[in-house]
């Protein structure tokens, strides 16, 4: 009695055949979960106490970043407005707008709005806005096209790769100093090359990528 | 393959016993596995051993919980026990290697019988050594960063760290150990499948076999492969061991930082192999009753063996104290003579003893031949082995170049349940290969009969 | 790695208003039930130390989401997120002020540093300054006010005490006494003075366990009124210092410090060198960077002193002649005195007897000192009586039932008073007594009331430093703890209950600010706050005519007696006389001598020990009369023979984490000797015990790690002390085009008072890690102060040698790492990224210097000190991984990002790493190795620049100055 059918051969080789390509398929994934966006939260838009819109404030009234991010030029925090900016044009117009509620909430009880994160950092990571604004950075580099943002969403996944590929090689993502806040600007032919920019910024590669440089 | 026979073979010593035929070898062997009846030893000894080896989940349970401090390393002191059980076990693999694939390319008659020991205990070895420095490491969770992939920090492990160079060293080998281990077992397999009698059995070492004919061409083929694989295998233990020394010896360290630490390394490797091998033939012997097919010639080689690589490590002693006797360097020196007269001279000594002395007896052929002694030697090696691992990695770094930062270090409980468990964990996986696995190469033997006993 | 503060704040805001906190809070802590009612970022500091403290409230409700953002509601004036603020105030210690730079950072106190502008500071910060900051928030502080054994408030304390107060003042004040500790603050003092006009009969008490009372009565004595004594280290090109605290303890120490360092470069002062003598009992620091120094016993000191004034003609001609002292050691000494009148200065410390001190007075004298390198100006101490009595006084009107209102402001007498006074006791006689202390120490513990007090950085209240000079000290935060000033308590006996501390002392201020007539105050007062110094506050000198003929009538010196044991009390490095015994930086900083933590130790000489059969970790049980106390056995080479030192300040029973640490050696200490007393028996008990001393060996063993050489040699030839060997390598050299950082230590300034130390671990966050684990040598200092001795056992000559990182060019830390966690940078800086490291372990074993420290346990998560507390601007570490020195990168790169924002470059002395900043010697300097002009690269230029384990070709950027001793040609070493 044979246990062993003449199938036998061709069972055994699937196996091999299906452990194998198991195997690879593992290896895979460890490349490719990671850059899903499913892992780095792309795209992610958390709902807000307050349903701001750049959008609308933005490219719409063509509100300056600076007007609410206050400390952006000077600070690593680019810093959150606070209630009573908001309130410096939403007690004249809009001033009883049911979406407001929470705004006039925090400024009467004196308790801050909670807004949710788009984006976070691990706190071993120092990045700081004033340096990258200074260089010719602009904001749409990392926040996307934030201007046209109904609900901000997180337009990048913060990996140290993608931090890495600017340190890098920054010249492709500067711009002159007076676009960095322009949220729909574009390379045309008049702009300056990256090269000429990076030198007009003192801009050093050989030293961006520095371990030290964001870990302290 | 021919078998010339070594002249210096004592009479008295057939390779195999005279009643050994072909046909009874094969039965022999598999009966041995292939019974449902298991010898009460087994039982005994397999349960001690797991027992044992259930140490080990506790202590590396508790070593993850609480971190690397349940253990006794300190500063100056940040390598302990672990690392240098890791040597000790990385050695005694090492010298499973060498006996199969070494002495297969001198093809030594001798090694056909015991390679599959050899190789057994290398199995068992690897998993303990491959352990201790993941379980050595601060954040063990990250230890597959020092494997080169594209990750997203977009940074890669740093090549020049002999830390690297070890890591891919010990992969490479375990791989290559397991496959050059299943090359030569297969025709074996297919002996014991055509001998067992139950279904399952069949079906389980038929699985195994791969569906062994024996035909001539597949014979070629299986010999070609091994023959290839030990040339890639003999150097490769070299190489290993070679670069398990530069972990040291690379390291700016007064007593690590030598040039001869690769070979001193390897030199260990080889004696306290073989004592490991010559401990478990005896037992095998006893255990299964093979007095006629592991023979006293086979002890009597591997004596021989053993006492070879007692010599070459007494050369390496003697160079361990010439580099900082001669050379100028004050740190070098004090470091030196902590080891010898500090408080860990005691072990420094009966290292020296146990490894260097005791086995200048092997020049007698009595004791080569008698088998008590012989375990005795070969367990004193061991033992005097492990003493020589802990002093080196630790002594190095208590008197190091600053006396103001001068340490000491003491293992901990957690230091000790860790080695009891590896041990554990080695003797379990011996146990079981003992009993499911031919443990002596069938095919092998069967040539050597063949041409001894030439039925 | 776990949250550091950077982003912690916002979850805290978060923690402070969310219900379920509202909830926890009322039902865990209803004092702070008001504070919930208006959110405000000052208070909610006060509620998120609170919740550390009230344990595990804020890890309950949603705050463990970090994914919130909290902005301000209305921003407030000049806060920039993210930019630290510095405001100036002061700390006392035992009354005398020194004036700090409090560092904020999003509205938290995190770092305490040197006010420049202040006299007593001029930049430097003492460790003790610099731990105070864990103080303000250690959770272990006294948080409840309690009366007569119930849990009560504030708020019921008033009317109890002001009922009181309309008895007390029918009896114009009989039996209400008031004990504070010494006392220089203007305000508090014009407090007590309006209470003795409303209270006639009442008294002022006060008491330092640490005081002065002997010199104050010598200096009386010999100028026929009190004074205080100003050194100018400038003009002193001789010092004798007699068991002298100059440079590690006396009133505005970290001034002098400065001085004398600037004194001993010679490569500053063009060959020119002060020389230093010192006679002492047990090693001071002084006694450390003495050219000569010579151990002796009490008793002998005295003699000697006798012969030195006899020899410069200070005292009587027979003194001249002295047998069994080393005379010619002596004799040499009076002679390099004499030859140098008018450039001389004798000190004796504080623990020395009144004719120690007339002595010292009387040699100055003779020498032309006063005037020159002694000036004076009266006290800066408000009421500066002898402390003993004033506290002997208090307790005997104690014991006769006299005193029935006792009001004890910040001093803990039962546990430090003089054990025959019985304190203890006494105070159970006393119907009603306040206790206002930090911490719920022996003596609150025993009061009928005890009320929690503010920190120094909570309240408003100002203090004078030793030069006279006023500082106002305002406060970081509100009260953390819910505590309370010695002001407002004084307050409501002046029957003005509802003033708060800021009230009182800006009206103090305006009144002198009109009797001063300052012109406007509003200005006045700005500056003064700000530059935290009050103009031209410094006292004026004072002529003074001291009296020649003290001497005359000087009491005969007690025979030699030969070896009959002596305990000998002196101050703790770290904890003072106790009151900072529950700081943990402070009880794990290593002590200068002995490197312990954790213990104090009673020090033998090795001479005694020998004789006595004991070695260190022996117990030993020391009796004084009838009471005996045990003490774990330090055998210390320069210790004076048949004298043993216990350090005080230790074995606390009460407050704070220090209790049960080492062993209280005030039990025998009595008012007769308060400083020495004759040990009527020493036994061995056979225990022994393990201390915590972080030094492995003491010698270097051959090793040419402390490089040393005397001036002659140095002036002879500058270079003879270069010994470079050429760095040769198989690698091309690496070039740093732009910056290459660097650091210069100067042994010769170095005095090892631990600053730097604990200036790194407050800047770095580093933890602490116990006694335990410091026993398994795992102390996590980045930056040690290694001690060396050379020389015979029993007087050594003794080096520091701070161990920052040395951020070798050709690291060997850095090839064995085999997941990149250590690099170079490309200014040279040896990096360590943190959240890289996968802990092998492999870098420190290859660090030469063993200047690398690792997380062998979750370290810094196991220390309660408020998260709040971290510095936001570096990585709290977790377990696993590797961490050592980084030259305070972090200030590296804010300085760097502020300059590269506006294309300037930065400038030399810009960056200032902790270390540096701290020192008060200025031994330390950290710059750019390229910058030509740069600090740090002229002191590497002189010759005495010299380089550790300069044979292993690691090139180091750390390098240090050689030690150079003044050596008096006259005296042989071998005479020590």
């Amino acid at each position: 009695m044979a246990i062993f059918g003449p199938r036998a051969n061709l069972f055994m080789n699937t196996a091999l055949l299906a452990l194998g390509s198991a195997l690879v398929f593992m290896l895979l994934a460890v490349w490719v979960v990671p850059v899903m966006g499913y892992n780095t939260q792309d795209r992610y838009a958390p709902n807000q106490p307050v349903p701001f819109s750049h959008r609308h404030h933005v490219s719409g009234l063509g509100l300056d970043c600076r007007y609410c991010h206050t400390a952006v030029e000077k600070s690593a925090n680019a810093g959150m407005p606070s209630t009573a900016i908001c309130m410096t044009c939403h007690s004249q117009i809009w001033t009883n707008a049911k979406m407001l509620a929470p705004d006039r909430q925090s400024l009467a009880k004196n308790i801050p709005i909670r807004w949710t994160r788009v984006y976070t950092l691990p706190d071993y990571v120092f990045f700081d806005h004033s340096i990258h604004i200074a260089k010719g950075v602009g904001c749409t580099e990392c926040h996307g096209p934030i201007g046209d943002m109904a609900l901000t969403w997180k337009a990048n996944t913060l990996y140290m790769s993608w931090c890495l590929s600017c340190h890098r090689d920054p010249a492709p993502h500067l711009r002159p100093k007076d676009q960095v806040f322009n949220p729909h600007w574009q390379r045309t032919r008049s702009t300056p090359s990256g090269k000429a920019l990076m030198a007009a910024f003192h801009i050093h590669t050989k030293a961006l990528s520095d371990c030290g440089v964001c870990h302290r | 393959m021919t078998t010339t026979l070594p002249t210096e073979l004592p009479a008295d010593a057939p390779i195999v016993a005279p009643d050994v035929t072909l046909a009874s070898l094969s039965d022999e062997v598999s009966e041995r596995i292939l019974t449902n009846r298991t010898p009460r030893w087994w039982w005994v000894g397999f349960g001690l051993s797991f027992t044992l080896f259930m140490v080990l989940p506790i202590a590396m349970a508790w070593l993850f919980i609480n971190g690397i401090g349940v253990w006794g390393v300190n500063i100056p002191v940040a390598w302990g026990l672990a690392l240098a059980e890791y040597v000790w076990w990385i050695a005694l693999a090492s010298g499973g290697t060498i006996v199969s694939a070494l002495f297969f390319l001198t093809g030594s008659p001798w090694r056909s019988a015991t390679n599959r020991i050899a190789e057994s205990m290398l199995l068992s070895a690897i998993p303990c050594a491959g352990l201790m420095p993941i379980m050595h490491l601060g954040r063990p969770g990250l230890f597959y960063w020092l494997f080169p992939y594209s990750s997203v920090m977009g940074v890669w492990p740093q090549v020049r760290s002999p830390l690297w160079w070890d890591f891919i060293c010990i992969i490479c080998y375990m791989l290559m150990s397991m496959m050059y281990y299943y090359a030569g077992l297969i025709p074996d397999l297919a002996t014991v499948r055509d001998a067992a009698k139950s279904r399952i059995k069949k079906i389980f070492y038929g699985i195994l076999a791969l569906g062994w004919r024996g035909s001539v061409r597949e014979w070629q083929n299986q010999r070609t492969v091994y023959a290839i694989m030990s040339a890639i295998m003999a150097p490769m233990v070299i190489s290993v061991h070679s670069v398990v020394g530069l972990d040291f010896a690379g390291g700016l360290t007064p007593g690590w930082h030598d040039t001869q630490f690769p070979p001193y390394f390897f030199f260990g490797a080889v004696i306290s192999g073989t004592a490991l091998i010559i401990m478990l033939t005896i037992l095998v012997r006893w255990g299964y009753s093979l007095q006629n097919v592991l023979t006293e010639y086979h002890l009597n080689a591997m004596a021989k063996v053993m006492l070879v690589g007692s010599l070459m490590l007494a050369y390496a002693y003697v160079w361990e104290a010439f580099g900082p006797i001669y050379g100028s360097d004050v740190a070098d020196k004090t470091e030196f003579m902590h080891r010898v007269f500090g408080f860990t001279s005691p072990a420094f000594w009966s290292e020296k003893t146990l490894t260097v002395l005791v086995p200048q007896l092997l020049w007698i052929p009595f004791v080569r031949r008698n088998q008590a002694l012989l375990l005795a030697i070969s367990t004193g090696v061991i033992v005097g082995m492990w003493q020589e691992r802990f002093v080196f990695t630790t002594s190095a770094t208590e008197h190091n170049y600053i006396p103001s930062y001068w340490g000491v270090y003491f293992p901990t409980v957690w230091d000790w349940a860790t080695l009891a468990g590896t041990i554990g964990l080695f003797l379990t996986l011996f146990f079981l290969f003992l009993r499911f696995i031919p443990i002596v190469s069938i095919a092998e033997v069967r040539e050597i009969v063949h041409k001894e006993n030439g039925k | 790695m776990s949250a550091p503060g950077r982003t912690y704040w916002q979850t805290l805001e978060e923690i402070a208003d969310s219900p379920e906190f509202a909830a926890a809070v009322a039902r865990e802590a209803p004092r702070f039930k008001d504070v919930m009612h208006g959110f405000d970022r000052r208070r909610f500091l006060q509620l998120m130390a609170a919740s550390i403290a009230l344990g595990g409230l804020s890890g309950c409700g949603p705050e463990s989401n970090p994914r919130q953002l909290l902005p301000y509601v209305r921003e407030p004036e000049n806060v920039v997120p993210g930019h630290d603020r510095f405001f100036a105030t002061a700390v006392t210690q035992s009354g005398y002020g020194t004036g700090e730079l409090v560092t904020h950072q999003m509205a938290r106190p995190i770092k305490v540093e040197g006010n420049p502008e202040h006299p007593a500071s001029l930049g430097a910060a003492s460790a003790i300054m610099q731990a105070s900051i864990l103080q303000l928030y250690d959770p272990r502080r006294a948080q409840l006010v309690v009366g007569n054994g119930q849990i009560a408030t504030w708020e019921t304390f008033v009317p109890v005490l002001y009922n009181r107060r309309g008895t007390l003042l029918d009896r114009k004040g009989d039996g209400l006494r008031i004990l504070t500790g010494a006392v220089t603050s203007p305000f508090l003092t014009s407090q007590i003075a309006a209470l003795k006009q409303q209270f006639p009969q009442m008294q002022w008490h006060q008491w330092e366990p640490l005081h002065r009372d002997a010199e104050m009565a010598a200096d009386t004595k010999m100028f026929g009124q009190p004074v205080d004594k100003l050194y100018d280290l400038g003009k002193a090109e001789r010092i004798l210092g007699i068991g002298s605290d100059l440079i590690s303890a006396a009133p505005g120490w970290l001034a002098y410090a400065r001085h004398f360092a600037a004194a001993r470069r010679p490569t500053e002062t063009h060959g020119k060198m002060s020389r230093v003598y010192a006679i002492e009992s047990t090693p001071t620091l002084l006694g450390a960077k003495a050219d000569h120094r010579l151990p002796l016993r009490p008793d002998e000191i005295d003699r000697a002193l006798r012969y030195l004034a006899g020899q410069v003609g200070a005292g009587p001609q027979d003194w001249a002649k002295q047998t069994n002292l080393p005379t010619q050691w002596l004799k040499a000494l009076a002679d390099d005195l004499q030859q140098n009148k008018g450039k001389v200065l004798v000190h004796a410390g504080r623990e020395q007897p009144a004719e120690i001190h007339l002595l010292a007075n009387a040699i100055n004298n003779s020498l032309g000192a006063f005037g020159q390198t002694v000036n004076f100006i009266s006290p800066v101490e408000q009421a500066n009586g002898s402390k003993q009595q004033s506290l002997a006084e208090l307790t005997h009107n104690m014991d006769a039932g006299k005193v029935d209102t006792l009001l004890i402001l910040g001093a803990n007498p039962i546990y430090d008073a003089p054990a025959d006074l019985h304190f203890a006791t006494a105070l159970k006689r006393v119907p009603f007594s306040v206790s206002l202390a930090l911490y719920d120490d022996e003596t609150a513990l025993a009061s009928t009331w005890r009320i929690p007090a503010t920190h120094e950085y909570e309240a408003w209240s100002d203090t004078r430093a030793f030069d006279g000079t006023v500082t106002i000290q305002q406060p970081q935060t509100r009260p953390l703890y819910g505590g309370r000033s010695a002001h407002a308590l004084l307050a409501i006996l002046l029957g003005q209950p509802e003033q708060d501390d800021y009230a009182l002392v800006h009206a103090f201020w305006q009144k002198q600010a009109q009797q001063q007539n300052r012109g406007d105050f509003k200005q006045f007062w700005y500056d003064s706050v700000r530059s935290g110094v009050v103009a031209g506050t410094a006292a004026k000198p004072l002529s003074v005519q001291p009296s020649s003929d003290v001497l005359s009538h000087l009491p005969q010196p007690d025979a030699a007696k030969s070896n009959t044991l002596e305990a000998l009390f002196r101050p703790d490095e770290g904890l003072w006389d106790g009151r900072y015994a529950d700081n943990p930086w402070l009880l794990e900083m290593s002590r200068p001598f002995t490197r312990l933590t954790w213990d104090n130790a009673a020090l033998i000489a090795p001479a005694t020990a020998k004789r006595l059969k004991l070695a260190t970790h022996d117990v030993v049980e020391i009796a004084v009369g009838a009471t005996k106390v045990k003490a774990p056995v330090f055998v210390l080479p320069g210790q004076a023979g048949d004298c043993i030192t216990l350090p005080l300040g230790w074995g606390r029973s009460a407050g704070g984490l220090g209790v049960g640490a080492g062993f209280s050696a005030y039990p025998l200490r009595g008012s007769e000797h308060p400083w020495r007393v004759p040990i009527a028996g020493l036994s061995k008990t056979g225990e022994t015990y393990r201390l915590a001393s972080v030094q492995g060996q003491d010698r270097v063993l051959g090793r040419d790690l402390i490089r040393e050489g005397t001036l002659q040699q140095f002036n002879d030839n500058p270079d003879s002390l270069k010994k470079k060997s050429k760095d040769e390598s198989l690698y091309p050299p690496y070039d740093y085009p732009d910056r290459a950082w660097a650091m210069a230590i100067d042994l010769n300034s170095c005095i090892g008072c631990q600053a730097c130390t604990i200036a790194c671990q407050a800047e770095n966050n580093v933890p602490i890690v116990g006694k335990d684990q410091v026993l398994d040598q795992r102390i996590m200092h980045w930056l040690r102060i290694d001690r060396y001795y050379s020389g015979p056992a029993d007087t050594p000559d003794v080096a520091f040698e701070p161990m920052p990182c040395m951020h070798c060019e050709d690291a060997p830390c850095e090839v064995v790492c085999p997941v990149h966690a250590t690099v170079h940078d490309h200014e040279g800086l040896n990096l360590m990224v943190y959240n890289r490291c996968v802990g092998t372990r492999f870098c420190s074993n290859n660090c030469p210097y063993k200047v690398r420290r690792f997380n062998f346990f979750a370290y810094a998560s196991r220390n309660d000190r408020p998260d709040a507390s971290w510095n936001p601007e570096v990585t709290v570490r977790e377990r696993g991984v590797m961490e050592k020195c980084t030259y305070c990168i972090q200030r590296i790169r804010t300085t760097q990002i502020a300059a590269n924002r506006d294309n300037r470059p930065i400038k030399d002395g810009e960056i200032v790493t902790a270390c540096q900043q701290s020192c008060p010697t200025q031994a330390i300097i950290f710059g750019d190795k390229n910058d030509r002009e740069s600090a740090v690269v002229k002191r590497k230029d002189t010759p005495l620049d010299y380089v550790l384990l300069d044979e292993l070709n690691t090139k180091p950027r750390t390098s240090y100055s050689a030690l150079i001793h003044n050596r008096n040609p006259a005296i042989k070493n071998e005479q020590a």
